[in-house]
């Protein structure tokens, strides 16, 4: 049985022109960076389809050093990062949520203060200041080593694995070590997965604390140097050190789509994992009822 | 007795501590190392040697100085349009999307509006200033299609607040759907049976059932919400930025970031963090109690 509902036509257009004024921004820039230079200027800032089709803006953007170093860099930091993010996470989920031991309540109580209370960023500052860290990636990596919100909510899953399981393998004669190992782990492998989505996607789109701890330019990850140019509008870095730059090709340019294409290697990754993160995110967004 | 056995434990449990080291060290070392040298807003920073207390000094110096006053009227401004104008967008496109069946087009509709959340917020202003281009932006397109004149939006103190408005509802709006969507789907469908049959629109089922059952949770995540009253949104402010509307934008933390980290001004900056932190964390506990006291649920 069908029947016509007008309200039902009616939310209908009005979610889909909403999902229309989160994409055609987006596609715009898409559009930019795939046009010919020479005819990017006929494209309408609402215009969603390249003029003429080329991949120069993407070849001499991926014929930048300083801009693959900034992409490597990205990479490097956010597999590191995470692989260090989960392994403390995980092991400290372990003790706090299946075990018994003097001074945890007072270890919860801490934490809790610490989701509530933020340093403050001079602080931190002169933290890594002090610890001389600053110029390392140490600093961009261990200064969010460990995210109280997903700590808790990795506490709450490993809570939920039945108690039979760990009693058997404590007969057995495992230590706690091992029962996390080789038990505990692998059983929560979806939701290691989930929290490592969470933490590589914070990882990826980092940029403040690499633009205040990492002083040396070809340290930057790809979000800062993308800052430079779409934010501090320096085009000059854009292009240097690009191999076969002459003054002609140069004129025929356009830095608009440049930077548009540099905005677009920034979102690939995320496109990419994009189905598995709403997957994931809005699985683990409703369960655990946190937003981040 | 107690303490005999408690020593037995730590014995036997070494292992126990040793798994919880690093986590430890991690928090004490990252955060409550930091949060304990937030003394500093009462010393003058020294480059050698100990720094010196000075009691209030610097505290004196930030409510004596016309730019903090600025900056902290800015924030309220912000953060008040950000909570009137943003916060009920989410609740609306939940009920919204309701209303779909399951099926492609609803999955469209979140894929595509959950998508800006997991941009960067440099990657959004580079949208954004592209969208706003007073010569051939977006925005700019529509308005001519309008006989209206161009606009230069992101140098312009009068239309700045609303970039900030506008941007972040375009991040935020579908993906802050979710929970409301979340509290939706628990509700007993045998209620919009019972309505259905009564003969209720699906207007009224939405203003009777949907809107009634989802109170809770609205209230919940407004007080949330009021405890980050102090945050404005720094990654927004610090990207969507220049000169010509710093005036009207810059909030607490771009202030704490430029006095602080760009112009070494350490202890003062501190103290204006202090202040934030402090304002901050009294909203969030008065907020927590608020909530629980109205909803019987705290905000963790």
């Amino acid at each position: 049985m069908k029947h016509f509902s007008m309200s039902k036509t009616i939310i209908q257009c009005i979610l889909f022109l909403f999902t229309l004024a989160v994409l055609i921004p987006l596609l715009n820039i898409l559009a930019m960076s795939l046009s010919d230079p020479n005819r990017v200027n006929e494209l309408s800032g609402l215009g969603v389809i390249p003029k003429g089709f080329s991949l120069i803006n993407f070849e001499i953007i991926m014929s930048n050093p300083f801009i693959l170093k900034s992409i490597f860099n990205s990479v490097f930091i956010t597999i590191v990062g995470t692989l260090l993010n989960i392994f403390l996470t995980a092991i400290t989920a372990y003790v706090l949520a299946r075990t018994e031991f003097v001074g945890k309540r007072l270890v919860l109580v801490v934490l809790i203060a610490i989701m509530v209370f933020e340093p403050s960023m001079i602080t931190e500052y002169l933290l890594m200041k002090d610890l001389h860290l600053l110029n390392s990636y140490a600093a961009v990596i261990l200064y969010k080593a460990i995210n109280v919100y997903y700590l808790f909510i990795l506490m709450r899953f490993f809570q939920e694995v039945p108690n039979s399981i760990l009693e058997a393998a404590k007969i057995d004669g495992a230590g706690h070590f091992r029962i996390f190992t080789q038990i505990m782990l692998p059983l929560s492998k979806p939701a290691l997965a989930t929290l490592a989505l969470f933490y590589g996607v914070y990882h990826w789109n980092e940029y403040f604390r690499a633009t205040i701890y990492l002083s040396d330019p070809n340290k930057w990850p790809l979000q800062v140097v993308l800052r430079q140019f779409v934010v501090t509008q320096d085009n000059t870095t854009l292009l240097k050190g690009v191999e076969g730059m002459t003054p002609e090709l140069l004129a025929t340019l356009d830095f608009g789509s440049l930077q548009s294409a540099t905005i677009v290697v920034a979102v690939i990754p995320m496109l990419l994992l994009y189905p598995l993160i709403l997957k994931y995110f809005t699985k683990g967004t409703m369960d655990g009822g946190v937003k981040e | 007795m107690r303490r005999k056995s408690s020593l037995k434990h730590l014995r036997k449990d070494w292992i126990l501590y040793l798994m919880l080291l690093p986590g430890m060290l991690y928090f004490i070392i990252f955060h409550i190392i930091p949060i304990v040298n937030m003394k500093l807003a009462f010393q003058d920073y020294k480059i050698i040697g100990d720094n010196v207390w000075v009691g209030l000094k610097h505290f004196h110096l930030l409510f004596s100085s016309p730019a903090f006053k600025d900056v902290l009227t800015n924030t309220v401004i912000i953060s008040t349009m950000k909570i009137i104008f943003i916060f009920p967008i989410p609740i609306i496109v939940s009920l919204l999307v309701n209303e779909l069946r399951f099926g492609p087009f609803r999955k469209y509709v979140q894929s595509i509006s959950y998508l800006p959340h997991f941009l960067s917020w440099v990657v959004i202003a580079g949208i954004w200033i592209s969208l706003l281009n007073p010569v051939d932006g977006g925005a700019n397109v529509i308005r001519n299609f309008f006989q209206l004149p161009s606009l230069d939006y992101m140098t312009s103190k009068e239309h700045i607040r609303w970039v900030l408005v506008y941007s972040e509802m375009w991040r935020s709006a579908g993906w802050d759907s979710i929970l409301y969507l979340a509290a939706i789907l628990k509700i007993n469908p045998s209620l919009y049976e019972a309505a259905r049959i009564d003969g209720a629109s699906t207007l009224q089922q939405m203003r009777y059932i949907t809107i009634p059952s989802l109170m809770s949770t609205v209230i919940t995540l407004f007080i949330l919400n009021l405890g980050f009253f102090m945050s404005a949104g720094f990654d927004q402010v610090f990207n969507l930025m220049n000169d010509s509307v710093l005036s009207v934008i810059d909030i607490l933390d771009t202030y704490v970031y430029r006095i602080g980290i760009l112009n070494g001004q350490y202890s003062y900056a501190t103290a204006a963090s202090l202040f934030k932190g402090v304002i901050g964390l009294i909203l969030i506990l008065g907020t927590h109690f608020l909530s629980k006291r109205i909803t019987g649920k705290g905000v963790w």
